[in-house]
């Protein structure tokens, strides 16, 4: 990874005028893309990430600002030389639009059209369905294939003018989890394989937790949190972050659980639920049994996660630590000296974080 | 062929005014088809990519064309008949006759097309067209490569719609002196009361009609592939 700025969004407005109303889908926002990043945009529906990528490849027009790309100053261009520019930012979409009229091979090689011979488009076009692993259908015709089946088409169709950016927006939204894996696999494999900068949008925190080096959180057509992935699973500063990561992580969903039956836990004066969270190193401690030896505090064990993100592990658990009061303050500042984030959660507060 | 004598006697007798009548029909047919054809398929074209959000978007062009096709799609065909009967005169030379007909029929059946292609190429899914932009065509590639490609089935369909409306007007046509079966039917068939006439041509029409529904439907369904 370096440090090369290929993409630089700066101060982007886009403003949709309908029917006499304004609506300010893109405000004021500037986002720098280094070469073989692969940066993960997250919002709710309607958040303006949409709009926001398409003015990298001038699919929409900003209102305000300027748009870089590979040293181009894209909102210059003429119509021939955005076609151009275009043939070197590829985008996948999440209904895939692909040709129903073509067969796969077809599909694939629309690109090259006109930029190959016949004999070198079909070398390439088979090169780029042998990449994703769809050799065996390229004379079929889309509407025989899986939704997974069609991304990957439309992949390969990106991928025909070799191009050094991907645009995928909401490309695994419309898939299934296991097919959703397997082709944000395909995109680390091509980012890996290739040097190909992704810009991965999506509502899904799973996707971005998955493959990105990168996450901005985009609300009301802002970005309100950015950073590198781990920084911002581990220390979230806005509470739509820490929504969604909570989302992915399906602590949302043990807390719920956990407070539902903590009621019935009864928990006393000397037990307390806290949650804890670990970056890096500290998840090798046996932090659990360090507490009990040196505090003789019992922690109990009621949700355990551990995520892997860009190879740094990234730990949650849920306990009720039981022990002497004092011992407990103890406790709780050893961990604290050992790098570990303790939240102390209340049971009766039905306020989830 | 006793059957036909009996119930067709005056029929039988004009083997040779049928051919010509047929012949006429399938003349004015095909002619008009290939003309407003070309036509209609422009006009449709123009407006498809012209519109509001269309890839070449341009009110003032997309408006006029709007309004020229809403126009002669407002005047009925008897009507318009007579009323360009002077400009037949100058295109042609002559308002009377099969050639004569082309030139209201053109002006009939084109806008008519042009709202039918303007429809099938607006099922062209939006980002399909976005997806084609993406990787680099221009307004050229995606009319011909996308637009017309992706729309072929339902061009088709309209094709055979058009085509039916088509026949229907050069009966109206013939019967106001463009020859045809429609001609036969009306001047032959209906003034004299010889009524075996009209139904014959009638039937030759049906026949007409059935065959070019058939065939379209087949070609249709050979480049639908969406299913």
């Amino acid at each position: 990874m370096t440090n090369e700025a290929i993409i630089q969004l700066k101060d982007i407005d886009v403003t949709f005028h309908n029917k006499g109303q304004t609506v300010e889908a893109v405000k004021k926002v500037s986002l720098t893309v280094n070469r073989g990043d692969i940066y993960g945009v997250v919002g709710y529906s309607g958040a303006g990430k949409s709009t926001l990528v398409r003015v990298i490849n001038r699919l929409q027009r900003p209102t305000a600002g300027s748009v870089e790309v590979n040293g181009q100053n894209i909102l210059n261009l003429s119509s021939r030389e955005l076609r151009t520019a275009r043939t070197k930012i590829g985008m996948i979409f999440q209904h895939f639009n692909l040709m129903a009229s073509r067969t796969i091979a077809d599909n694939v090689g629309y690109p090259l059209k006109g930029r190959l011979s016949h004999e070198d488009r079909k070398k390439k076009v088979a090169h780029l369905l042998d990449l994703v692993g769809l050799s065996e259908k390229a004379t079929d015709y889309p509407a025989q294939l899986s939704g997974g089946q069609k991304q990957r088409v439309a992949i390969a169709r990106a991928l025909a003018n070799d191009p050094e950016i991907l645009i995928s927006d909401e490309a695994t939204s419309a898939l299934d989890p296991k097919t959703t894996s397997s082709i944000l696999a395909l995109l680390k494999r091509l980012n890996k394989e290739l040097g190909l900068t992704v810009v991965l949008i999506t509502h899904e925190m799973e996707a971005v937790k998955e493959i990105c080096n990168k996450v901005a959180v985009m609300e009301d057509g802002e970005i309100i949190e950015r950073g590198d992935l781990v920084s911002i699973f581990s220390r979230p500063q806005k509470p739509l972050t820490q929504d969604f990561i909570n989302t992915a992580t399906q602590i949302n969903q043990a807390l719920e659980k956990i407070f539902r039956q903590a009621a019935s836990l009864n928990l006393s004066e000397s037990q307390q639920l806290v949650q804890l969270q670990y970056v890096g190193a500290s998840t090798d401690a046996p932090l659990i049994t360090e507490l009990y030896k040196r505090y003789n505090v019992v922690s109990n064990i009621l949700y355990g996660n551990v995520e892997i993100l860009q190879d740094t592990p990234l730990g949650n658990l849920i306990v009720v630590m039981s022990g002497d009061p004092d011992k407990l303050v103890a406790a709780w500042q050893y961990c604290q000296d050992a790098g570990i984030q303790i939240t102390h959660l209340n049971p009766n507060d039905s306020e989830v974080a | 062929m006793s059957l036909l004598a009996k119930y067709f006697p005056n029929a039988v007798t004009m083997k040779g005014d049928f051919l010509q009548a047929t012949g006429e029909t399938l003349y004015m047919t095909a002619i008009t088809a290939i003309v407003a054809g070309i036509i209609g398929m422009a006009i449709g074209i123009g407006l498809i990519v012209t519109q509001p959000g269309g890839i070449l978007e341009n009110r003032v062009i997309y408006n006029i064309l709007d309004k020229i096709v809403n126009l002669c799609r407002s005047i009925p065909f008897v009507i318009l008949l007579a009323v360009i009967a002077p400009l037949t005169r100058i295109i042609v030379g002559t308002a009377i006759g099969t050639t004569a007909a082309i030139v209201p029929l053109v002006i009939g059946s084109a806008p008519f097309y042009a709202r039918q292609i303007q429809n099938a190429l607006a099922e062209v899914d939006r980002g399909v067209i976005e997806a084609a932009e993406s990787v680099g065509s221009g307004p050229i590639a995606i009319i011909f490569r996308v637009y017309l490609k992706e729309g072929l089935a339902d061009i088709i369909r309209s094709s055979v719609l058009t085509l039916i409306s088509l026949i229907d007007l050069t009966a109206m046509a013939g019967a106001i002196g463009g020859g045809g079966l429609g001609n036969l039917a009306i001047n032959v068939g209906y003034s004299r009361f010889e009524t075996d006439v009209t139904v014959m041509a009638m039937l030759i029409i049906l026949v007409i009609v059935f065959a070019i529904q058939l065939i379209g439907d087949l070609l249709a369904r050979h480049v639908d592939h969406t299913a």
